[in-house]
């Protein structure tokens, strides 16, 4: 029972690297891949190649490798030594995985933003045209609401993938929650850490599921 | 005075030319219906009067400014972005299939340009929308959805969207295609009582009688170009292409 409450207590000390990376992550990749979307649609083919480029790298290798590379990368590519750089409260392991995380999730949020906004009728932005509206009042007023309802659901997907990749962290040796729960198991040989660390994902899920259902509902007023 | 001038117009796209020089006038208070086999040019010209597509060659001012002039060199241009904004203001354009903004109530649809394009308080932009809305019959909808109209409502509603910016000029593009004939008497209803109140409109339709009835000026259109103008084209035209499209309707 003392080691059931021990290991709750050292998987909730990671839980909090686990959310930190969590809503980080969401934090900046949203925003990210809303720019990345814009210069993927860019009519600067230039602009338009390069970010395809690095759409298609971004989703074509692993988001573990990702990590590495930019923890490790400015060390042996360029030399620089960033391990020992603490940003603020954070450790330099620990912003690179912010960075990592973000680079790659902007990568498929700017996917689904770019489904998003190409799926509006062409129409709507004759009408605002007509109104006067200027394209940054259209885009904000008048198409991103409504892309924003079309692309829930596929964000609700990207969300919770999220919630579980934030244990590929352990590559860096960020003690998020299965970097506890590994460590917890192998000094117990017993897997009720990584049980209870299953849970702790589960119910994570379970409410992002709730709160974006009712983000769901909360847009039906129109179809 | 007129409110419209277009003078030669030429649109391609691609290899293909849809209007091969087009002349246009309509005066202060004219009702002009455009009519016409599709793919005859009809809807290219307001959408390139309403500048949703650039001209190739032309003139067109409306309301006595020029948005778009060919110089005698050959260069067409337009005016500036600020100015095409300002001339923007002057007309409005009801679409074929309304294009309201479906996450915006009725009372949002029509004051959310008044408010934020043309500064309006909100309450002078409610009690514009308020006015409209009762004389299109429409008040009680005021909150309401577009999705929970019925299309000759929503109709309705993008023609009180137009009217709020108060236009010199109203263009109609096929207004009542996307409608059953029941919900189109309705609209064509809202139509004729703009034309009572000296409205100036261009309007493209395919409801004959209707043309007839409300336009002061008929203008037939097929393959580019303008085949015959008159107020009487309908009941009494001169073109064997014009009686040919008009057999058409019985």
């Amino acid at each position: 029972m003392a080691e059931l409450a021990s290991t709750l207590s050292q998987l909730a000390s990671g839980l909090r690297f686990t959310l930190g990376i969590f809503f980080l992550t969401l934090l900046f990749s949203i925003p990210l891949g809303l720019i990345v979307a814009r210069g993927r649609m860019s009519k600067n083919k230039i602009v338009a190649g390069i970010v395809r480029i690095y759409i298609s790298i971004m989703r074509g290798t692993p988001l573990m490798l990702q990590l590495l590379l930019v923890y490790f990368g400015p060390y042996y590519i360029f030399s620089v030594k960033l391990a020992d750089l603490d940003v603020g409260p954070f450790k330099y392991r620990f912003v690179a995985t912010i960075i990592g995380f973000s680079l790659n999730y902007a990568a498929y949020f700017a996917e689904i933003f770019r489904g998003g906004i190409q799926s509006m009728p062409v129409g709507q932005y004759e009408a605002a045209q007509i109104l006067g509206f200027s394209k940054m009042q259209t885009f904000f007023r008048i198409i991103l609401p409504q892309v924003i309802k079309r692309v829930l659901p596929s964000v609700t997907n990207e969300v919770i993938t999220l919630v579980k990749d934030t244990s590929l962290a352990q590559v860096l040796a960020v003690a998020e929650m299965f970097t506890m729960a590994k460590n917890l198991a192998s000094s117990q040989v017993s897997v009720m850490p990584f049980i209870a660390a299953g849970v702790f994902y589960y119910v994570m899920n379970g409410v992002i599921e709730i709160i974006m259902n009712h983000v769901e509902k909360s847009m039906r007023y129109y179809s | 005075m007129n409110v419209l001038e277009m003078k030669d117009i030429h649109k391609s796209f691609g290899p293909l030319e849809v209007l091969k020089g087009i002349d246009l006038e309509v005066k202060k208070g004219e009702v002009v219906g455009i009519i016409g086999p599709s793919g005859g040019g009809k809807s290219t010209l307001l959408r390139c009067a309403t500048t949703l597509e650039h001209i190739d060659k032309g003139e067109i001012k409306i309301a006595g400014e020029t948005l778009v002039s060919t110089s005698r060199s050959g260069l067409t241009q337009y005016t500036d972005k600020k100015k095409v904004q300002e001339i923007r203001s002057k007309f409005g354009l009801v679409f074929q299939n309304f294009n309201l903004f479906p996450h915006f109530s009725v009372r949002r649809n029509i004051t959310e340009s008044l408010i934020h394009v043309h500064k309006k308080s909100k309450e002078e932009a409610n009690a514009v929308c308020d006015q409209l809305l009762k004389k299109l019959d429409m008040l009680e909808k005021a909150d309401a959805y577009p999705c929970n109209l019925s299309g000759g409502q929503q109709q309705r509603v993008s023609i009180a969207r137009a009217l709020a910016l108060n236009p010199d000029i109203l263009f109609f593009d096929e207004p009542t295609s996307a409608l059953d004939p029941e919900l189109t008497a309705g609209v064509l209803k809202v139509i004729r009582e703009l034309a009572e109140e000296k409205m100036t409109m261009v309007i493209v339709t395919h409801e004959m009688a209707f043309a007839r009835d409300v336009a002061d000026k008929l203008v037939f259109m097929d393959g580019g170009v303008i085949v015959e103008q008159g107020s009487d084209i309908i009941s009494n035209p001169k073109q064997e292409r014009t009686k040919e499209f008009l057999a058409g309707y019985g």
